[in-house]
């Protein structure tokens, strides 16, 4: 590893753990730190599954020349004004000057197969979603760190693992606060709503929580009587933290106008979990919780699970055959899996627009909200159902005080084992340094690249505005 | 040094301090860190010159160096321990600020309190005997809990118990936190992974569970989440029924009520039961009231669609229903099952039968009469469901795919399946005369002309459910002495004690508050999280009490000493004896601990899962039923579980996926510590030196030699027939034979045909095994089956045994080997647990072996040494050179003066390794893998001796030598030839014993050794020598020393 020791210890990336702010008690923890940052910058992470075919994120427009180059993974780059949008995503039209086609970074420190889990979003290799294997806090939980937030970090699922396992509730999620720990996420909009609204839609449960932290305080102080060095530190810990806590519960009130007029509205067909809801309205239901949460400050990282490959998609109208994501991940099996591929990205490409234009008519400042907004759509194994891992075509939004200068493109890089690649975790290390975090390197090194012996660490220097 | 403390002395005069101190800098310290390149980069000469806040870095560092008697190096002239105090005093004083002294001064000693920093007591000092005088103890401790305690006590909460199969009786087991423990069959409990542990130990190699942690913010953040959801399961009703009757009879009335709710719900949303009470209730009327159905226009969509045919036949396989929405599809089957009129059959029209794209006639649609009864049928459950109130995306949903079935799937099958299952419409049974009576008015009431069934229940209940409430609220106070039995049943439950009158107060007090905020149940809820949140779950308590003895040391309550010895064994609160004995106060003496010591030791009736994580790789079995502590701690310290974090490339390993590999090699490994421990003679020793080891075995034998002889049998009994040639028919004489052996007995279908080709997939297989001469074959499956078939030969667990390509790590070609069914068996080129490849791959770089960890490894563990933190100057990279090996480059690297200081404690005993790659292959040639050097790729189809497919580049000739220096042995001290001599000497040495033993006093202790535990350590050691290396003698002698019997308060307390 050629990652300069000094610098990796002076960054708070591989450092001490993050706190995990869990559901119920996070809303306590006022925006005493949002003030600290000048203008926080929005992040939104969507995640989908079955990997993003390389060739449905070409454009219908390239000229003879730029097909041959995408279709042989060359490096080029083009503008997205003189060309047309595929099929799938015109619906971005009328923000293509905001918009990326990213091809050629490769997913192969996370994986592909059917799941990446925590690993496509910490560039390393989750394997069975196991505990020991979650190497680093995940991208968004950085980027959280820096712009601080009430929720710090909010995840949102509509995966169904395994295809067995419907969710609704509170439930473990795929981003990961720090080494060796697992988010939490929620997996109906309902759920969401209640949590991340709950100072001003549920203020007697908030009173509770309250009157609990001020007995429990109350409680550990008299457990102090008597103690001193290393013995009395193990409680006073514990009072500091009660303490902290107390002394946040009085700055809640504070966002409470905020939250009360960014409250979305969710349709009751979500209560219970949203049995009856179908596919397309639990999508648009949390596109609604999440430009809530974000417009009133309760977060400004938010990573959603758009589909894994057991999330029910027979509500969708295109979806004749009720079939799944897995079966048209094997394409074989089924007609039309090519264009069902695109009907699931249109119905998610319908919620980004909603994103963009929602958050674009909000002011902010001199602009909108959307001009400190990214929002990056991804796959979370690569270019297939199985893989191949070595692409992963993604769609980038970016507001116009983006620090990337990537907007209103369509580039691809270097194939992956080849001079010039970028790896996941450039990608990842070129947000974080863009956003201000100075680490030299983030996640795994590509063992490909390695074994070429080719330069792989550090940003995407030429994506940094 | 001995004393870990650091104070600063203020009396000091400071002027006289920096005079004294100056003097001995240039004594000592100026000639390498002067002014001309100075080493390391630490330039004393400008301390009045630099920034200061470097200034404060660097005499922090001088103070650690100093202190941790890093400096000067060992071979330079050394201060006395006089003018090395002076030193220290005197950068203590210069980093700024009274408070800062202080607080430097303390992390100095908490850092001493890390693991990392035991060897830096003196070895001699705790060996010689010279201090065995001095009384042993421990300070009195909350110790908090480990990440493998909390799992089971909330495992113990939630009332989850988990079970396994194991040697085919099913067992209770511990350790289970809900992972998907069997990937394939996705078994583990979803509930109990929302628990996030907020425990974790850290990462490292060695020893890991300390007592000198405390709860920080960390901590309390993540349990407020878990104590809600925890606090939701013991306040679930059904929990409340089965576990708590003080609860549940606070809560009686209220549940009472819910279920009076919920029987009223399930009847009124029983298919057509409301139909059937409206019908009664209004008579002709009711057709006039119910909501207008405006039927939807869906198409039928044709043939069933096929991407290269065009169309393909009608869908057959009924296990595709489970892909569709439960509640839809149980309305449209009950639908279906309500209006069918007709026999259960449809008629194809084979004249209008269409083709795909080849020219097959493969669709034809059903008669005329089929589709108008399906028309009906359609049409009545469009009627229903629009009555019901069912949404319409729902109705537009089921009526899509009704249509779907019946032009896709083979409705003869489906209606038979229908039929079958009994899908008719239930008898009407009505509640009670008294509810009859209460949901007729209601729903007299509030029915309004259009409303739909779901429109009238949820006005009643709204109706209801404000009654009640009100009722609620008007309701006088719980029962004092119910609250009191709720807290008691409470405090038994979560801290396993009865609460004093005080905490029953005060909790009643607690509880009041929210109840009269909240419902009962939430008010519960609060109680029950109030009790999570306290210090006392997160802290084990070890305090002593009564009357000291001449040393001031007093023995815990025997509860206290039934926790402490519960969990230094295992991870779960006392047993049944332990608890006996507490209660009787029969832990007051020595020799009430090691009888409860022996006994736990000797326990085998409780299974414990080793390790989640090697268990959820690869359907492993990793448990034991040794106790848990013993085996984790050989675990720990030689840390080989962490091959499985160590990122490696498939294409490296070359025999398939390397992931799944290695976590059978570390259960493989486990097998062989579980395998030594159960032994109990030379512990040690066995673990350095055996030459057996455990290679794709379950550690049963018999089932091993009883499935390599099946497919031995095989063999024989086919390798003189022609079956190579052979059509289906030739397969009939032999059919009783084959029946009689799994892979055939689990041919899917079963014919001749099948069985056949099992035979020819399996006998080249089988060749491989055993025409080279082999005794017997690796009984690894030869076709690869779905979990669910088990397999010839089963792990522990009685699943699959998978990861046959373990062998490859070992040199050994799984498919070729002339495998040894009793294991552990002699494999070639290894000796002990540092030459097993799951040791090797944890001490190894991504890419490269690493010398320098498996040096520092030993030099730390097996030599008691210590190695000094890396300066914060040095950037550890070791330059590329395709021409090099790894200790060549590593050579020339750390070769300067500066980094050998250092490196000359580790690389020498790293380098024998370099005989392993980094992925524990036996080797003479190292790869220079480098694309330079690649002489040819890998082919898929081109194997090695190890089953493995690889590239082949350029070589270098690997040197194994290596120095021994630190074993206090002149006759074993010394360049060594290879690993083997470098671990003969090792396990030959007196010093490796009593490290090994230092750690395991750390393990069980959870701190780190104090020159007053000398007593402790040396009976720990001659009760292991003693008795031919018992371990378990030894863990009896620590458990009964004064260091784990004596607590004492800290004078500043």
């Amino acid at each position: 590893m050629s990652i300069n020791r000094r610098q990796l210890l002076k960054t708070s990336v591989m450092g001490g753990a993050s706190l995990s702010f869990m559901p119920s008690f996070s809303h306590l923890l006022a925006a005493s730190e949002t003030g600290s940052v000048d203008q926080p910058h929005r992040f939104i992470f969507i995640r989908k599954s079955n990997g993003n075919l390389t060739q449905q994120f070409g454009l219908p427009s390239f000229s003879s020349h730029e097909l041959r180059k995408h279709e042989e993974k060359q490096a080029f780059e083009v503008d997205l004004a003189k060309h047309d949008l595929p099929e799938w995503l015109r619906t971005l039209d009328e923000h293509k000057d905001n918009m990326s086609i990213l091809h050629g970074i490769s997913m192969s420190v996370s994986g592909g197969g059917h799941y990446s889990y925590s690993g496509c979003m910490g560039a390393y290799k989750a394997g069975r979603d196991i505990l020991s294997n979650i190497k680093r806090a995940t991208v968004d939980f950085e980027l959280a760190k820096l712009f601080p937030s009430p929720f710090e970090h909010v995840e949102m699922s509509l995966a169904v693992p395994h295809g067995r396992d419907h969710r609704t509730g509170i439930v473990s999620g795929y981003s990961a606060p720090a080494a060796k720990q697992r988010n939490y996420c929620y997996a109906d909009p309902m759920t969401a709503y209640r949590e991340l609204f709950k100072s001003v839609t549920n203020t007697e449960e908030v009173a509770s929580d309250i009157a609990l932290f001020d007995y429990l305080h109350e409680q550990e102080k008299r457990r102090l009587r008597g103690l001193s060095g290393a013995e009395r530190l193990k409680i006073s810990d514990q009072v500091a933290s009660l303490q902290s806590i107390r002394a946040r519960n009085s700055k809640v009130e504070s966002l409470g106008d905020k939250v009360k007029k960014n409250l979305p509205e969710i349709d009751p067909i979500h209560e219970g979990g949203g049995e009856d809801a179908t596919l397309p309205q639990k999508q648009a239901a949390f596109t609604d919780i999440i430009i809530g949460a974000m417009a009133s400050g309760l977060t400004n990282v938010v990573t959603y699970t758009i589909d894994d490959l057991g999330t029910d998609i027979t509500s969708l109208p295109e979806n004749k055959q009720k079939t799944s994501i897995h079966q048209i991940g094997h394409g074989g099996q089924i007609a039309n899996a090519f264009n069902m591929r695109n009907a699931i990205k249109f119905h998610h490409m319908k919620q980004v627009k909603k994103l963009v234009s929602q958050l674009k008519a909000i002011p902010e400042r001199n602009g909108t909200m959307f001009d400190n907004t990214t929002i990056i759509y991804m796959p979370e194994t690569g270019s297939g159902h199985h893989g191949p891992d070595t692409e992963a075509p993604m769609v980038i939004m970016t507001g116009k005080n983006s620090k990337l200068d990537l907007a209103g493109r369509y580039i691809r890089l270097p194939f992956h084992g080849t001079e010039g690649h970028k790896t996941l975790s450039n990608w990842y290390t070129t947000l974080l340094n863009a956003y201000g975090n100075p680490i030299d390197h983030y996640g795994d090194l590509d063992l490909t690249m390695q074994r070429n012996r080719l330069e792989q660490t550090g940003a995407i220097t030429r994506f940094i505005a | 040094m001995n004393n870990p403390e650091v104070v600063p002395d203020k009396s000091t005069d400071p002027t006289a301090l920096k005079a004294q101190a100056t003097r001995l800098l240039s004594s000592y310290c100026v000639s390498c860190h002067g002014p001309n390149q100075p080493e390391g980069g630490v330039q004393l000469s400008s301390l009045e010159t630099m920034r200061a806040t470097d200034r404060q870095k660097l005499f922090q560092q001088i103070r650690d160096v100093l202190h941790l008697s890093q400096m000067p190096p060992a071979e330079a002239k050394q201060p006395t321990d006089a003018e090395r105090n002076i030193l220290i005093k005197w950068s203590t004083t210069q980093i700024v600020g009274n408070a800062e002294v202080t607080g430097n001064a303390k992390a100095l000693a908490e850092k001493l309190q890390r693991f990392e920093y035991g060897n830096v007591v003196d070895h001699e000092a705790l060996f010689s005997g010279e201090n065995a005088e001095l009384p042993g103890y421990t300070t009195d401790r909350r110790w908090l809990i480990s990440e493998y305690i909390f799992n089971e006590k909330i495992n113990h909460l939630l009332d989850y118990k988990s079970n396994r199969t194991i040697h085919g009786m099913p067992q209770q087991v511990r350790g289970d936190s809900g992972v998907h423990w069997s990937p394939k069959t996705e078994r583990g409990n979803k509930f109990r992974r929302t628990i996030a542990n907020p425990y974790l130990l850290p990462a490292t190699v060695g020893v890991r569970y300390i007592a000198h942690k405390r709860l920080n913010t960390g901590h309390l953040l993540t349990m407020v989440g878990n104590a809600k959801r925890v606090a939701g399961h013991m306040s679930a009703e059904q929990t409340m029924k089965e576990n708590y009757p003080a609860m549940y009879q606070l809560m009686k009335p209220e549940l009472e009520t819910r279920e009076k709710f919920r029987s009223r719900k399930t009847f009124l949303q029983t298919f057509a039961y409301m139909q059937h009470l409206l019908k009664q209730i209004y008579g002709p009327d009711n057709e006039t009231l119910l909501p207008t159905l405006n039927p939807k226009d869906i198409p039928y969509p044709g043939p069933p669609q096929h991407t290269t045919n065009g169309i393909q036949a009608r869908h057959k396989n009924l296990e595709f229903l489970d892909r569709f929405d439960k509640e839809d599809i149980q309305a449209i089957l009950q639908g279906i099952a309500t209006y069918k009129r007709t026999a259960y059959a449809v008629e194809e029209i084979k004249t209008k039968s269409r083709s795909d794209r080849k020219g097959n006639a493969v669709w034809s649609p059903y008669s005329k009469a089929n589709l108008a009864e399906f028309d009906n049928i359609l049409l009545q459950c469009e009627r229903d469901w629009t009555r019901e109130g069912v949404t319409d995306y729902r109705i537009q949903n089921r009526i899509v795919t009704m249509k779907l079935f019946y032009d896709t799937w083979d409705m003869s099958q489906l209606y038979n399946h229908i039929q079958k299952l009994g899908y008719s419409k239930p008898k009407y049974v009505p509640l009670s005369d008294k509810e009859m009576e209460l949901i007729t008015k209601s729903i007299k009431q509030h029915r309004r002309a259009g409303d739909t069934h779901q429109q009238i229940i949820d006005k009643c209940f709204t109706e209801w459910d404000t009654s009640f409430k009100t009722a609620r609220i008007s309701k006088p106070a719980a029962d004092k002495d119910l609250i009191k039995q709720v807290v008691i049943e409470l405090y038994q439950k979560i801290y396993q004690r009865q609460p004093t009158e005080l905490e029953v107060i005060e909790n009643s007090k607690h509880f009041n508050l929210h109840a009269a905020k909240l419902d009962l149940q939430k008010a519960l809820g609060k109680l029950i999280e109030s009790l999570l949140l306290s210090t006392e779950f997160a802290y084990r308590t070890e305090f002593g009490v009564g009357k000291p003895d001449e040393h001031g040391r007093r023995m815990m309550p025997s509860r206290a000493a039934s926790y402490a010895l519960a969990y230094a064994l295992t991870d779960s609160s006392p047993d049944e004896q332990l608890i006996n004995a507490a209660s009787l106060d029969q832990l007051r003496s020595r020799q009430d601990y090691e009888r409860e010591v022996r006994r736990m030791l000797a326990r085998r009736d409780q299974w414990y899962i080793i390790d989640e994580n090697v268990q959820a790789t690869n359907l492993n079995a990793s448990t034991t039923n040794l106790p848990i502590r013993k085996l984790r701690f050989v675990r720990e310290f030689f840390g080989y579980p962490k091959a499985q974090e160590v990122f490696k490339d498939d294409s490296r390993f070359g025999a398939g996926r390397h992931e799944q590999a290695v976590s059978r090699l570390i259960d493989e490994a486990d097998l062989l510590v579980e395998h030594i421990l159960e032994n109990d003679q030379h512990v040690f020793e066995e673990l350095l030196t055996t030459d057996k080891f455990f290679i794709y075995h379950s550690g049963d034998n018999k089932a091993m030699a009883e499935a390599a002889r099946q497919l031995k049998l095989v063999f024989k009994y086919f390798s003189k027939l022609d079956w190579e040639n052979w059509t289906p028919d030739h397969i009939e004489p032999h059919r009783e034979f084959l029946m009689t052996v799994w892979e055939f007995q689990k041919t899917r279908g079963g014919d001749n045909k099948a069985l056949l080709t099992t035979l020819k997939r399996l006998m080249p297989a089988l060749n491989l095994h055993f025409s080279d001469g082999q005794t017997n074959g690796m009984p690894y499956m030869k076709m690869a089956m779905g979990f669910w078939h088990g397999g010839n030969v089963l792990g522990r667990t009685g699943q699959q045994m998978r990861g046959e390509q373990v062998s490859s790590y070992w040199n050994l070609n799984w498919k070729t080997w002339d495998y040894p069914v009793h294991q552990p068996a002699p494999i070639a080129n290894r000796k002990g647990l540092l030459t097993h490849p799951a040791w090797l791959i944890a001490h190894s770089q991504n890419l490269e072996t690493d010398p320098i960890h498996r040096g520092k490894w030993i030099r730390e563990k097996l030599l008691a040494g210590t190695i000094p933190d890396v300066p914060i100057t040095v950037d550890a990279v070791i330059p590329p050179d395709q021409h090099k090996t790894l200790r060549q480059r590593m050579e020339h690297r750390t070769a300067d003066a500066y980094c050998w200081r250092c490196h000359q404690s580790m690389d020498p005993l790293g380098f024998p390794f370099e005989s392993y790659d980094d992925f524990g292959r036996f080797r003479t040639e190292e790869n220079l893998e480098h694309p330079e050097n690649l002489l040819t790729e890998a082919r898929r189809d081109v194997t090695n001796e190890s089953g493995a497919s690889l590239p082949i580049y350029k070589t270098r000739p690997v040197d194994p030598s290596g120095v021994l220096r630190g074993t206090g042995d002149a006759a074993l001290d010394g360049n060594v030839e290879n690993a083997f001599d470098l671990i003969d000497r090792l396990s030959a040495s007196d010093k490796v014993r009593q490290s090994i033993i230092r750690h395991a006093f750390r393990f069980f202790l959870g701190r780190n050794e104090r020159i007053s535990d000398s007593r402790t350590l040396m009976d720990a050691e001659k009760a292991y020598v003693d008795s031919n290396g018992s371990y378990d003698e030894l863990i009896v002698s620590l458990l009964t020393s004064d260091s784990f019997i004596y607590r004492k308060s800290n004078s500043k307390e």
